[in-house]
């Protein structure tokens, strides 16, 4: 019986320990083109797939191929439809934001007919692919290796300002994941730039004084339902001080 | 076994004495300076939100939330205020206590499409267990302006359109017309 135990222990320990080494934790080596996109050929567009460590890496490519090509099809076009509302009366506040995100299936198709892979790269933590749309025949050569994340950006403190382009800022933290910390801030980043592009705002506030207490009450409610084309994530960053994940979404005018 | 307890139970009151002092207020040095004074510009409205959540992505939302909240509210707010007065005296003569009670409720609304409300600057601190946002945005009134004018140019679409329309109806009148007579 105690044997028995202690072999169940024994896997028990081992499972968790795989299980540790399988979800990576934090991200400390990159691909060049994962923190910075680069510029791709006219006509095309480029975007990147990522996944953890997996035991078979022909899983692992497929996993980071598959995040690839849907990336690519919100990259092209994709409705977001964002609500947030907050109430506050002096007694409690409640806030609750809803994110949807949602992408025509014919996009997908498009894109998973007429894809290549231009580079992919194994770290210590996963998988990652770039890949272009249209396809490309001439192949294109990136000089730069697997590297450590840099200095912090500007744009995760000041949004960049540039003429013919909008740009959201996605922000998030405390993930057990990065593969699903850094969707996220993708994706937040798309709903940040459709909240600068536009946003429909109302609010209702009061303001109740008399000789003892001020008791301020407010509703606030903030929408947009469109849709956003062509908006690739241009810049990622990531502070390995304090576990934080940000990601720069870039709209062509 | 009796000293384990004891510690078992100090250890969970201790955690609590810790608690006690509130919530952790955010140190002057840490709150940007834009945030205290907003920029001033003639072609732009700025206006500064925060907002300290547990969960950082659930901060930033508000701190965002409310600065354009701030904008929107400084572009057209319907305010309505109300004030009451109440003075009431009990007591004889030079004893007399008078006691006055002052009330007064404002109301402000807002309604606004905001296009191109950016938020153009964001920190994120932290305060204790809790992320303090601080974001500002920024409201372009050029253009507040180009939607004016689109709206206007929007009108004066329609009205042409409308006239457009009432002169075809005219013509399919007198073509009816023409062709009654013709019978």
């Amino acid at each position: 019986m105690r044997r028995a135990f202690s072999l169940m222990q024994t896997r028990l320990l081992l499972s968790t320990l795989f299980l540790f080494g399988a979800v990576a934790f934090s991200q400390t080596i990159i691909p060049e083109w994962f923190e910075e996109l680069p510029k791709s050929p006219a006509g095309t567009q480029f975007a990147v797939g990522y996944s953890g460590k997996y035991v078979d890496r022909s899983l692992a490519r497929e996993a980071a191929a598959s995040l690839a090509i849907s990336n690519m099809a919100k990259q092209r076009e994709t409705r977001l439809v964002f609500e947030l509302e907050e109430f506050a009366d002096g007694r409690f506040r409640l806030m609750n934001p809803s994110f949807e995100l949602s992408y025509d299936e014919t996009t997908i198709l498009n894109v998973l007919d007429n894809y290549t892979v231009i580079d992919s790269s194994i770290t210590n933590d996963g998988y990652f692919v770039l890949i272009a749309f249209p396809k490309i025949e001439t192949r294109i050569r990136f000089s730069s290796n697997d590297k450590e994340w840099g200095e912090r950006p500007i744009w995760t403190k000041k949004l960049p300002a540039a003429k013919h382009y909008n740009f959201g800022v996605g922000i998030v933290s405390n993930y057990s994941s990065w593969v699903r910390a850094w969707k996220d801030a993708d994706e937040y980043a798309r709903f940040d730039l459709g909240k600068n592009i536009k946003i429909e705002a109302r609010s209702i506030h009061t303001t109740k004084r008399d000789n003892q207490y001020i008791i301020e009450s407010k509703i606030i409610h903030q929408s947009f339902d469109e849709k956003i084309a062509n908006s690739e994530i241009v810049s990622r960053w990531y502070d390995t001080k304090n576990d934080v994940y940000y990601s720069l979404c870039r709209q062509l005018r | 076994m009796k000293k384990l307890i004891v510690i078992a139970l100090l250890i969970p009151i201790a955690f609590m004495l810790m608690d006690c002092g509130g919530k952790p207020k955010a140190k002057m040095n840490d709150i940007p300076e834009w945030y205290l004074n907003p920029p001033m510009a003639e072609d732009a409205i700025y206006e500064a939100g925060d907002a300290a959540k547990q969960s950082m992505g659930l901060a930033k939302e508000a701190a965002d939330a409310r600065a354009r909240d701030a904008v929107s509210r400084t572009i057209e707010v319907k305010v309505s205020n109300m004030l009451k007065n109440f003075m009431q005296e009990s007591g004889i003569g030079a004893d007399a206590e008078a006691l006055e009670f002052t009330s007064s409720v404002s109301k402000q609304v807002s309604n606004n499409v905001l296009n191109g409300a950016r938020i153009v600057k964001r920190e994120m601190k932290t305060e204790g267990a809790m992320y303090h946002a601080y974001s500002l945005a920024e409201y372009n009134l050029n253009s507040l302006i180009q939607e004016t004018v689109d709206a206007a140019k929007k009108q004066k679409a329609l009205y042409n359109e409308a006239k457009a329309n009432l002169s075809f109806d005219d013509l399919e009148k007198e073509i009816q017309k023409l062709d009654a007579v013709g019978k």
